[in-house]
């Protein structure tokens, strides 16, 4: 059977090896220490075994790793056996396609799996929105119980921003080596391992939704998620595992941009998207380890008994109140300071990507080039500082209300120099209507929305009325879907080309964005009107007295639209172009390093050294060149083996 | 099948500035820590009950100071190790490293012996001599603090161990011994976590004593 | 082209675009306000009202500029049929780039400032204050006045015009719950161990509700508590019915009035339909009960008594542990007699 060759399924098998190891070495420890196996008499099923659970998940991933083939490189090397770098099939004979399942250390190939395991995720995550959705498409509909829809708003957020994480993952680790004109990533080892870890990750994620679901939301708020049902704690592990890849992922991508530029690329001379992508890596780097701990922390909490946010613990003498028992609202500074800044790394990689398409479609120069480059800086820096934003109610010090809500809005300031350059790009060009285009222009409109509803959250007294009402739904899938989902469907239209050497159908790329952007608006301004006419969040139903039975039945039939769209899409891309037109190298005329090398590209794109000589969007200027090829190739160091190399 | 491979020396620079990120990152889950105690304890912190073991009577301070300089010593010969290795000095490496080692246990084992303890209640042996995980934000924090540096230590143990290990099959040389570097950068990084942790745990703060204990 | 004559084009459209921002933006910001609002109900909500109608303002005007320029760029510079070449080549304008860095500065600091003003005025102590301490509970609310003597209401009455200082607490159990009635414009979470305040004057008689604002479990959706902004007579009056002791005949009724408001409607249905995640009530009273260790018992008053304040002490055979066990602290005797009372007559 050549399928079980192929790493995914050897990894299943491994996660689940992995997974009966740790429950039974957590059930044969106790036994041995004289404990009864059940942990909690009064439960039953999984959750009586609770620690054991969350072992045997943890050794799930592990086992999942070894068993793919994700760390066999490092194993060797801790026992002083060099394994040659190669890149290529990994096992001669094989198909295409199975690099794709396996361990595979080219960064196209990683940038790929990245796309489409981000891609399957919002499929489920979406898929679940309908689902929800149909029950909120009337008043008082009641076929899906409280419990149930709640664990599935929580899986549809997070499974959303999984499938976002990994979508920004494959848009930097495919485009960033090819923009720079390097031939893969610093360290590729680590990057095959960045990637696969989500795959564990992603499952835990999904398996948190059958072993009793749970009922947080996303953010995951204790005391709710000391006292959910079992599953959350595969929410957690599964959000740290995803976590990890993503620290791992960015300081790859930091390292590439470092030190891998072609000669004459300087910092200013680097495609713009790259520099959002830095950005990105910046706050994927630092702040994901806050919410890695923060869970942890309720995690262990649950398990062990250590009551970090437990007020109701045992009390010490002669202190104050805080040293007896825990605070809730500590957890959700440390949520907060890594899921603000991380809606900017959402969005970051999606604008980068708008300022890379806007200059090739309109034949003209970017406007403003280092102002678009420096605020992504900014926009990352000071979305460091404004994380309290949302918890103006939360009960935290009454003093830090006013330095949160003037350091968000000062977010706006960058983020309209984005805007403005845009227009400026646009001015005076000859623009071209392709579907990429038309998604990065309908990104525009689309974050717009997104982006102008924020400032009314950001100042307190009318954040106290719109916090946790549907207005902040409608805002923050505005910017979602304006700074990630749009730009990412431009992205794939765009490179889509370059990847597989053909061109998708436009007539339904164009189908696909006439049905996509309307419907977005509707949705988003639909579930804005509702939140400011008394509709919460996270409710499972609501009054027939609210009187937003009409708006709220648009909503869903939006989303519908949207699902659609996707639909065709995936058809479009996945079975129409496999017999599409050849596309050429440039069928976009772009000035993109990767655009002078064949479509497909070549196994190694670069062969000779690419030579920065000008100015990345030059276009309407006569005579202007970007890149040169070197005339020889340099001698590569072939066969030189590397021991302890990443 | 093609094969890249950057020098070792390109390769190095990478790795060194990929590590060195890894710390920054790493600063940011211990930095959280520190906030989650400075936090919950405010200016507050356990004190605990002295040591008596037959007639000597330690004073509860008196233990984690000396591992503490125990762990301060290991960096230094962890230093030599690595010098030694780049002047092709294979016996001062190999036994710097395993002195390295040692005093790596004894500081985890003075953490988990006298810090942690060991009890037997009603015949069954929990943790926690002094304050168990259980004992509110105190036991919880202290047990969080010293417990992801317990985990860098034992992995920092481990990554020594293969260094030794390879370095006794003859696997370094003057020129290439990035592992050497990498390990000798890891645990100079652990023990400096724990230059934080240490007062911040021990000695800033008012100490309270446990109620009941 | 020519420079001079693009630049002399490029002034027409500016103008010609310029003309329509604002004739567009005048016409959504007329647009944006005439949305039909909401009810309020609170001297609170008319400041909050007045900034949001500012924000609305300036959303309105920039939505204008960036969408109709945009617009009109794509439209007047559009690739005709058969162009081939490039656009005109211009790198950037500093001093463009540095107006549109300072004016929005300049615009999001005033609303800094601004927002700073309304939350004092929203927040501000006012003189006169009746206070009110809100308690929540998964899912439930009750209410205490401490001024008046009446203590753990279910229902929610404020006299009109009376500034309302709410202290709010969630028990240490319990989990995080949000106080809102939409038509206050404002409002707090409850955190346990962490006592929080809210500052509300109702200046329209009416009825109204708390809803729960932060996902709370099972019970979230339902954890409403009814809201009436009365005259001050009208108050008056029910505080009088409130401290009158209550005849044992309306204990039935306020029984099923707390099935709802307490939140235990969450769990239990009165229907006798199954699949609920408690036991119905349904012919519950004087049945033979099947418990989890194996035993069995009849469901008399003192089982039922049990059941509320200690569910966990005897677990009913095929459910969950996940009754919250505080209702001990939530609810006064003469509730848990009143549930006791209503769930004899459901037959
Ligand atoms: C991609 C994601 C993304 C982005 C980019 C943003 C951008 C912004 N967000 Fe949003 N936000 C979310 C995702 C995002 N948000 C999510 C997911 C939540 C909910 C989380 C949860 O609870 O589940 C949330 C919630 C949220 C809250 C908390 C609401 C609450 O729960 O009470 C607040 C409060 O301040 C806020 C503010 C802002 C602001 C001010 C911006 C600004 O960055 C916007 C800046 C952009 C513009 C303003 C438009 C363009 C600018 C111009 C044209 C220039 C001129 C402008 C002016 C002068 C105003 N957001
Ligand atoms: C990227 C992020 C993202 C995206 C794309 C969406 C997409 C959608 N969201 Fe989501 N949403 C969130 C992120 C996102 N959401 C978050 C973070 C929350 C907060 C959760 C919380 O409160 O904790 C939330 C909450 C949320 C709510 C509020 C729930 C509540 O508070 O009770 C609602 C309600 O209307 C909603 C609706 C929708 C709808 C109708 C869509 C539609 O646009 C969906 C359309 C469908 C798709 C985009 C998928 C299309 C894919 C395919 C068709 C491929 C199928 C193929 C395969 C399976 C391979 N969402
Ligand atoms: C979160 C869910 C939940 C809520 C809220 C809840 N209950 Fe329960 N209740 C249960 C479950 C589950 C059981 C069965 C297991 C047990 O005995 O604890 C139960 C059992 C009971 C029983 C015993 C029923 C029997 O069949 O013998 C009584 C009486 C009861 N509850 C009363 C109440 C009252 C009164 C309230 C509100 C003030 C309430 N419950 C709120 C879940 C809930
Ligand atoms: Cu209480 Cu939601
Ligand atoms: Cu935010």
């Amino acid at each position: 059977m050549r399928v079980l060759k192929l790493g995914l399924v050897q990894g299943v098998f491994g996660g689940i090896l992995g997974w009966l190891f740790g429950f039974a070495l957590v059930i044969g420890s106790r036994l041995l220490l004289g404990l009864p196996a059940q942990w909690n008499p009064n439960l039953t099923g999984l959750a009586a075994y609770e620690p054991a659970v969350v072992v045997a998940g943890i050794f799930f991933v592990v086992g999942f790793m070894i068993g793919v083939g994700a760390v066999s490189d490092w194993l060797k090397w801790a026992r002083g056996i060099d394994t040659p770098f190669n890149h290529g099939a990994r096992i001669p004979g094989t198909s295409e396609l199975a690099r794709y399942f396996n361990v595979d250390y080219s960064h196209k190939v990683i940038g790929i799996q990245y796309a489409i395991t981000g891609v399957l995720l919002l499929g489920v995550g979406g898929t679940l929105a309908m689902i929800f959705r149909l029950q909120l498409a009337q008043p008082e509909l009641n076929f899906v119980p409280p419990d149930v829809f709640n664990t599935m708003i929580s899986a549809h957020g997070m499974i959303m921003i999984g499938g976002i994480l990994l979508g920004v993952g494959g848009m930097s680790n495919y485009l960033v080596p090819l923009m720079i004109g390097a031939n893969d990533m610093a360290f590729p080892r680590l990057n095959a391992f960045a990637y696969w870890i989500n795959v564990p990750g992603a499952l835990l994620l999904c398996v948190a939704m059958v072993i009793g679901g749970w009922n947080t939301g996303w953010t995951g708020y204790p005391p709710l998620s000391a006292q959910a049902p079992l599953g959350v704690q595969y929410f957690f592990l599964g959000v740290f595992f995803i976590g990890l890849s993503s620290i791992l992922g960015s300081l790859n991508i930091i390292v590439t941009t470092m030190t891998m530029r072609s000669p004459g690329m300087s910092l200013f001379r680097m495609p713009v998207f790259v520099w959002s992508a830095f950005a990105t890596a910046i706050i994927q780097l630092t702040a994901t380890q806050f919410i890695g701990l923060s869970f942890l922390m309720v995690l262990v909490q649950r398990i062990l008994g250590m009551g970090f946010f437990d007020p109701g613990g045992p009390v010490w003498s002669e202190v104050d109140k805080w040293a007896g028992g825990g605070n809730p609202i500590l957890f959700q500074h440390m949520f907060w300071f890594y899921s603000h800044p991380a809606v900017y790394l959402f969005v970051l990689p999606g604008l980068g990507i708008i300022s890379e398409l806007l200059p090739v479609f309109a034949r003209k120069p970017l406007f403003g080039y280092k102002w678009i480059a420096m605020s992504s800086m900014a926009i990352a820096l000071v979305g460091f500082l404004v994380w309290a934003h949302h918890m103006f109610v939360s009960g935290m010090s009454n003093y830090l209300r006013v330095p949160f809500m003037m350091s968000t809005l000062l977010v706006a300031v960058p983020t309209g120099v984005k805007f403005f350059s845009w227009l400026g790009t646009l001015w005076g060009g000859r623009i071209e209507f392709k579907t990429p285009m038309l998604f990065a222009l309908g990104a525009i409109s689309v974050f717009l929305i997104g982006g102008l509803t924020g400032p009314p959250l950001g100042t307190v007294a009318t954040d106290l009325n719109l916090t946790d009402t549907y207005y902040v739904v409608g805002h923050f899938h505005a910017t979602m879907f304006g700074g990630f989902i749009f730009p990412f469907l431009a992205a794939l239209y765009y490179w889509f080309p370059k990847a597989t050497g053909r061109m998708y159908n436009e007539r339904l790329g164009q189908l696909h964005f006439w049905l996509m952007t309307p419907a977005f608006w509707v949705m988003s301004l639909g579930q804005i009107f509702v939140g400011m006419h008394g509709m919460r969040r996270r409710i499972a139903t609501y009054e027939v007295g609210l009187d937003i039975g009409t708006a709220q039945m648009m909503v869903t039939i939006a989303g519908f639209v949207i699902f659609i769209s996707v639909l065709i899409m995936m058809f479009n891309l996945f079975v129409l172009a496999r017999r599409g037109q050849r596309a050429g190298a440039n069928p976009w005329r772009s000035r993109g390093l990767e655009w002078q090398v064949p479509s497909p590209m070549p196994e190694m794109t670069y062969p000779a050294t690419p030579v920065v000589v000008g100015e990345p969007y030059d276009y309407g200027k006569p005579g202007s060149i970007y890149v040169q090829f070197a005339p020889a190739a340099p001698a590569l160091h072939t066969g030189a083996s590397i021991t302890g190399g990443d | 099948m093609t094969a890249v491979a950057e020098s070792y020396q390109v390769q190095t620079r990478r790795n060194r500035m990929g590590f060195w990120l890894f710390f920054l990152s790493e600063s940011f889950l211990f930095g959280g820590l520190l906030v989650a105690r400075y936090y919950l304890w405010g200016n507050t912190r356990p004190s605990m009950e002295d040591t008596v073991i037959g007639p000597l009577h330690i004073s509860y301070q008196v233990i984690p100071l000396m591992i503490t300089a125990v762990l301060l010593l290991s960096s230094f010969f962890m230093n030599r190790a690595e010098v030694a290795i780049a002047n092709d000095d294979r016996k001062t490496f190999s036994r710097s490293i395993l002195l390295t080692v040692l005093m790596g246990l004894i500081f985890l084992l003075g953490v988990l012996i006298f810090e942690w303890g060991w009890k037997t209640v009603d015949g069954q042996i929990v943790l926690g001599r002094h304050i168990s995980p259980t004992d509110g934000v105190f036991g919880a924090v202290l047990y969080g603090m010293t417990g992801m540096h317990a985990l860098h230590v034992v992995s920092g143990l481990v990554l020594l161990m293969l260094v030794w290990n390879l370095g006794r099959k003859g696997h370094f040389s003057p020129e290439k011994h990035w592992g050497v570097e990498a390990t000798a950068i890891y645990w100079h990084y652990v023990d400096l976590v724990w230059v934080f942790f240490y007062p911040a745990i021990y000695l800033i703060g008012v100490g309270v004593h446990a109620a009941g204990h | 082209m020519d420079q001079g004559t693009h630049r002399r084009s490029y002034r027409r459209h500016f103008i010609i675009v310029s003309i329509l921002v604002a004739i567009v933006a005048v016409i959504s910001i007329v647009g944006l306000w005439a949305v039909p609002e909401f009810p309020s109900a609170s001297t609170q909500a008319i400041t909050v009202n007045w900034l949001f109608d500012l924000h609305l303002a300036v959303i309105g005007f920039l939505f204008a500029l960036v969408m109709v320029f945009m617009l009109y760029i794509l439209f007047v510079f559009r690739r005709r049929a058969g162009e081939e070449g490039d656009g005109d080549h211009f790198e950037g304008n500093t001093k463009l780039e540095i107006i549109w860095t300072v004016i929005p500065l300049i615009v999001v600091l005033s609303f800094g400032v601004i927002g700073a003003v309304t939350l004092r005025d929203v927040t501000a102590a006012q003189e006169n204050e009746m206070t009110v301490n809100v308690t929540a509970f998964s899912f439930g609310w009750q209410f205490d006045y401490p001024e008046q003597g009446v203590e753990k209401a279910t229902t929610l009455k404020l006299p009109v015009g009376r500034p309302v200082h709410f202290k709010l607490k969630s028990l240490d159990q319990d989990v995080i719950h949000s106080f809102y009635v939409a038509e206050f414009r404002v409002k707090q979470d409850l955190v346990p161990g962490v006592p929080t305040e809210l500052r509300v004057t109702p200046n329209v008689e009416g009825a109204y509700r708390v809803r729960c604002n932060e996902l709370c479990g099972t019970g979230h959706t339902n954890m409403l508590a009814d809201v009436t902004v009365v005259s001050q007579a009208d108050f008056d009056a029910w505080v009088a019915e409130q401290k009158a002791a209550v005849s044992p005949e309306r204990l039935a009724a306020m029984g099923q009035e707390l099935h709802a408001s307490q939140g235990c409607i969450a769990c239990h249905n009165v229907t006798g339909e199954p699949g609920g995640v408690g036991p119905t009530w349904k012919g519950l009273y004087g049945s033979e009960r099947q418990f989890a260790d194996g035993t069995s018992g009849v469901a008399d008053e003192e089982y039922l008594r049990t059941s509320i304040l200690a569910s966990q002490e005897r677990l009913v055979a095929g459910y969950a542990a996940v009754m919250p066990q505080n209702y001990a602290d939530v609810l006064s005797d003469q509730q848990v007699a009143a549930l006791i009372e209503y769930i004899k007559t459901l037959k």
